[in-house]
């Protein structure tokens, strides 16, 4: 799996540069990003132009990482793709989860 | 099934070669010629001494996918282009039958298919006899779609099916001994030249899961539907090409795939065979076709299949919406869903969890797109043909759409109580969830609730759907319930099954009855004619020669072509009853060796259908009438006027192999049971006369063939109920008809059970102990005097051919065209596109 950090501001950009977000990278891509908070990242925006298809189990890894952060800060999502706000719309997570439509402003929200 | 599909688009090099079919025009002789030789030769590596009829079916298949294809595109985009309105078709069963020759009908090639291969020293019919039958379909319901989809296209209806790719269709069925034993069939297994995959347009269904409840941006309560599992629904779509030619739409059948890299975690941790397991689970949703009257059929898989192809036909459909650049709102404007029986009526929540939770509808505007959109067809009076899924069930499988069904049966019972307040024993009647004694989801309610239209097959079916099934719904919406006889096609049921009859009226009547079966009518003139009324009972006997061929072929049982055909053709049910059929042929038998009553003329019974699997009384009924026929079709004192044929594995093939071939049609189910049945209009418009009760579409027919065109007998609807309420009515029959108690006795006194004298005691019971609740021996000495009847006026040749002819000039009305026409009127508001 491939992350890509990029400090901006007080925000950490981190661009998953995979075409999938499913079961075989989940609970990678979960830990690797808990792990940037337990570090003190507090807010991420998180991009996801790159990813096409996300299954359960990456949803799943997403929810966990904004239940992780709780109150405490922050994630925003850049770069939704259709597959993958089909997938949000599905689950109404579109509804609990913020999403922007550049890293700019993601960054700025 | 892939290889083949590779080969309709051609290469660079395919398309410079000239054996193909240039666009746009209809192929003649040569160029369909050269378009066999060149899938014979290229695409099938066969040269013309090692081809088989089978690579000659092949390669004439897809001889005719190019201009089939290229008229189904343009169809598409005709309707594109007027911005129509297009109906959707969803059902659990599409029994299509064949399709090259149907095709090569409504194309109008099959003469000129006939000279090539003619031309190639094949007979076209050989050719045709190895297209394989697919088995998509338990019976009047799956077949009834296929009807339908044919009479949409031939008018030029813009309406597409929805329905599942089963890997396997219904049982093939054996007998073994007299017994039905149960063979996989798996139809496809060679491919079919006329699957077209759209793998790019592939869908992700959710199941499973569970709901989290939150608050979103704007505070509002909001499930979330979280570790659910995925399945990919693949469509392949099948061309439905109308008569002419000139209309092609499709029929879209999904295949549940396990997504790619399924499971890829645990094959990467080494345990493949698990991974495996996962993705065979996944695919088992496409795999079986369930049987009709199963008891299994309370399973989760069937629920699941049932979600499964409603999810994928509501993707589509929305996709379609979208890329037509119609507005959200107007769904309901440019897209009518008919549900075909409750198997769809899932259809219901998705379309409302679509709007609500995917595109941000509100509740109301939701639910008034829903309703304007979908219609329902109830295609049962069985209470436990009506489906209903345990909660617990529901819950675990679809989560989110359980809260959607509470929410709607919520809103549907305020309304009620609004209307009858107080009245708490409506409210329980009536409510989508059925609470005691175990909390289920009646699927018929949320049909009803969630439709703005409700009808029933006959006109006598849809009276008892108000008053005896669902009066309550009638009694709050009467508007909404209305009736649609079912019809169906006659280039199916007449062109290509009949072909020789079809000749005979064409030459008569010229061709313009096969678009317009009202035409028909001019042929009655004709019942008085002596030249016609022979060239028609020319054509009669002939059919039945085909049949006794064919029957000699595949049972092994020789049958005279000039008795008196008497069919009985349909699932195998007690309330069908076959075995009144059955307690008939023995009392004959009795007649003929022991009173010394010779018939008046030979008689030959055939049935044919299927038992579900698990359906223990109609499988022994299989067995008593195969036990019969060894006996009957043995015995020299009978065999000379009697003779008893199960023609095994019934399907569509079957059907029209012995419909055009029949004098007498058996629709004898006890009345109240049956709510159309379609069989009654094949024979009929074929030239049989009906034996038959008041039930379903029957009464239709007695109406417009007339009383003296046919054999009514049994008590009505009305007097069934009555006579349940007097208690077992059936033992009053035994000891007062000599008749039946010799038929009993026969039962079991090893005449038809030599093996096994107990053999029939179920069935025996069934009769005498458990009050005969189909009425088979009240009505016994009716039918036994109207079949009297029957076969004497048989002997009378001249009347009976008349009186045949009168059949198939009066069956206009069961045209499924006419049908198509009132639900495109009446209940979609759709328009043709010329």
């Amino acid at each position: 799996m491939l992350l890509e950090d990029v400090p901006e501001g007080d925000c950490l950009v981190v661009s998953l540069r995979e075409k999938r977000l499913d079961a075989v990278i989940a609970a990678s891509f979960k830990e690797a990003l808990v792990q940037r908070i337990e570090q003190g990242q507090r807010n991420i925006v998180l991009d996801m132009s790159e990813v096409s298809f996300m299954d359960s189990s990456g949803l799943g890894a997403v929810v966990s990482v904004m239940k992780h952060l709780g109150h405490k800060g922050r994630l925003h999502i850049c770069g939704v793709t259709p597959g993958v706000m089909a997938v949000l719309k599905l689950t109404r997570m579109d509804r609990v989860l913020k999403t922007f439509a550049s890293r700019q402003a993601a960054i700025a929200a | 099934m892939c290889a083949l599909k590779v080969l309709i688009a051609p290469t660079d090099n395919e398309e410079a070669m000239t054996s193909k079919i240039a666009p746009n025009a209809t192929p003649n002789r040569q160029s369909l010629q050269n378009a066999v030789d060149y899938h014979l030769e290229v695409t099938l590596a066969k040269t013309s001494q090692s081809a088989e009829p089978e690579d000659y079916h092949l390669a004439l298949a897809l001889a005719l996918r190019e201009p089939v294809i290229r008229a189904m595109n343009a169809t598409e985009a005709r309707v594109r282009q007027a911005g129509a309105k297009q109906v959707h078709y969803l059902s659990m069963e599409f029994l299509i039958g064949r399709l090259l020759a149907n095709n090569l009908r409504n194309l109008g090639l099959y003469d000129t298919c006939a000279e090539v291969a003619a031309d190639m020293g094949m007979s076209l019919a050989d050719v045709l006899e190895t297209e394989c039958d697919p088995a998509l379909g338990n019976g009047g319901l799956g077949r009834l779609a296929a009807c339908f989809l044919d009479s949409l296209a031939s008018l030029s209806y813009p309406g597409y099916g929805y329905g599942i790719n089963y890997q396997f269709g219904l049982f093939r069925q054996t007998f073994m001994n007299g017994f039905q034993r149960e063979q996989p069939d798996n139809w496809a297994v060679h491919g079919t030249p006329w699957h077209i995959e759209r793998r790019e347009q592939s869908s992700m269904i959710p199941i499973y899961g569970r709901l989290e409840g939150d608050l979103d941006f704007d505070g509002q309560y909001n499930p979330h539907w979280l570790d659910w599992n995925s399945l990919i629904g693949v469509p392949a779509d099948i061309p439905v090409v109308g008569y002419g030619g000139k209309c092609v739409n499709f029929l879209r059948l999904y295949t549940a795939r396990a997504p790619a890299e399924f499971d890829m975690a645990i094959f990467n941790d080494g345990d493949y065979l698990r991974a495996m397991e996962r993705q065979v689970a996944v695919e088992t949703v496409s795999k079986v076709l369930y049987p009709s009257d199963s008891a299994e059929a309370g399973r989760e898989l069937r629920f699941i299949q049932e979600y499964f192809f409603v999810a994928c036909a509501m993707r589509d459909i929305f996709r379609r919406h979208h890329a037509a650049g119609h507005r959200l709102e107007d769904f309901g404007r440019y897209n009518a869903i008919q549900l075909n029986d409750t198997h769809p009526a899932l259809a219901v929540v998705e379309l409302m969890r679509t709007l609500v939770d995917e595109q941000s509808v509100s509740w109301d505007a939701a639910w008034e797109i829903t309703r304007q959109t979908m219609a329902y067809t109830n295609h049962t009076l069985l209470p436990e043909a009506l489906e209903r899924w345990p909660a617990v069930m529901f819950e675990r499988v679809l989560p989110r759409h359980l809260e959607i069904v509470y929410e709607i049966n919520r809103r549907f019972l305020s309304e009620v109580a609004i209307r009858h307040p107080g009245d708490d024993a409506r409210l329980q009647r009536m409510s989508i969830v059925q609470e005691q004694p175990d909390k289920q989801i009646r699927m018929a309610h949320l049909a009803i609730v969630g439709s703005h239209s409700v009808n029933g097959v006959a006109q006598m079916h849809s009276e008892l759907v108000k008053s005896q099934l669902v009066p309550d719904f009638y009694d709050l919406w009467p508007g909404r319930f209305n009736n649609k006889t079912n019809g169906v096609t006659p280039r199916r049921w007449l062109l290509n099954c009949n072909h020789r009859l079809a000749a005979l009226i064409s030459e008569a009547l010229g061709s313009g009855w096969i678009a317009d079966l009202s035409q028909l009518i001019r042929l009655e003139p004709l019942a008085a004619d002596a030249a016609f009324r022979l060239a028609f009972r020319n054509v009669k006997l002939q059919n039945k020669a085909d049949l006794a061929r064919r029957t000699r072929a595949v049972t092994g049982v020789t049958v005279d072509a000039n008795s008196m055909f008497d069919v009985q053709i349909k699932r195998i049910h007690e309330y069908k009853r076959q075995l009144l059929n059955a307690l008939h042929i023995m009392h004959l038998y009795c007649r003929i060796t022991e009173d010394g009553c010779p018939l008046p003329t030979p008689k030959t019974f055939i049935f044919s259908g299927k038992a579900a699997p698990g359906y223990v009384l109609a499988k022994l009924i299989i067995k008593l009438i195969n036990n019969i026929a060894r006996v009957v079709n043995a015995d020299s004192r009978a065999n000379q006027s009697l003779r008893v044929v199960f023609y095994p594995d019934y399907k569509v093939s079957v059907a029209e192999l012995i419909v055009p071939a029949a004098d007498l049609s058996e629709q004898i189910s006890t009345a109240g049971y049956e709510a159309s049945g379609t069989g009654n209009m094949k024979l009929a418009m074929n030239g049989a006369l009906t034996i038959g009760t008041l039930d379903g579409a029957n009464v239709e027919i007695a109406r417009d063939v007339g009383s003296d065109n046919i054999y009514i007998f049994g008590l009505t609807a009305q007097q069934v109920i009555e006579r349940r309420l007097l208690g077992n009515a059936a033992r009053e029959v035994y000891e007062a008809n000599p008749h039946v108690r010799r038929v009993i006795t026969r039962l079991t006194d090893g005449t038809f059970s030599s093996e096994d004298r107990n053999l029939f005691v179920p069935i025996v019971n069934a009769l005498l102990d458990q009050g005969d609740f189909y009425m088979h021996l009240s009505d016994f000495a009716d039918y036994a005097q109207k079949h009297e009847l029957a076969t004497r006026d048989f002997c009378d040749v001249e009347n009976w051919s008349a009186r045949a002819i009168v059949n198939v000039a009066r069956s206009a009305h069961f045209s499924s065209d006419r049908t198509i026409r009132e639900y495109a009127r009446e209940i979609w508001d759709l328009q043709q596109v010329v």
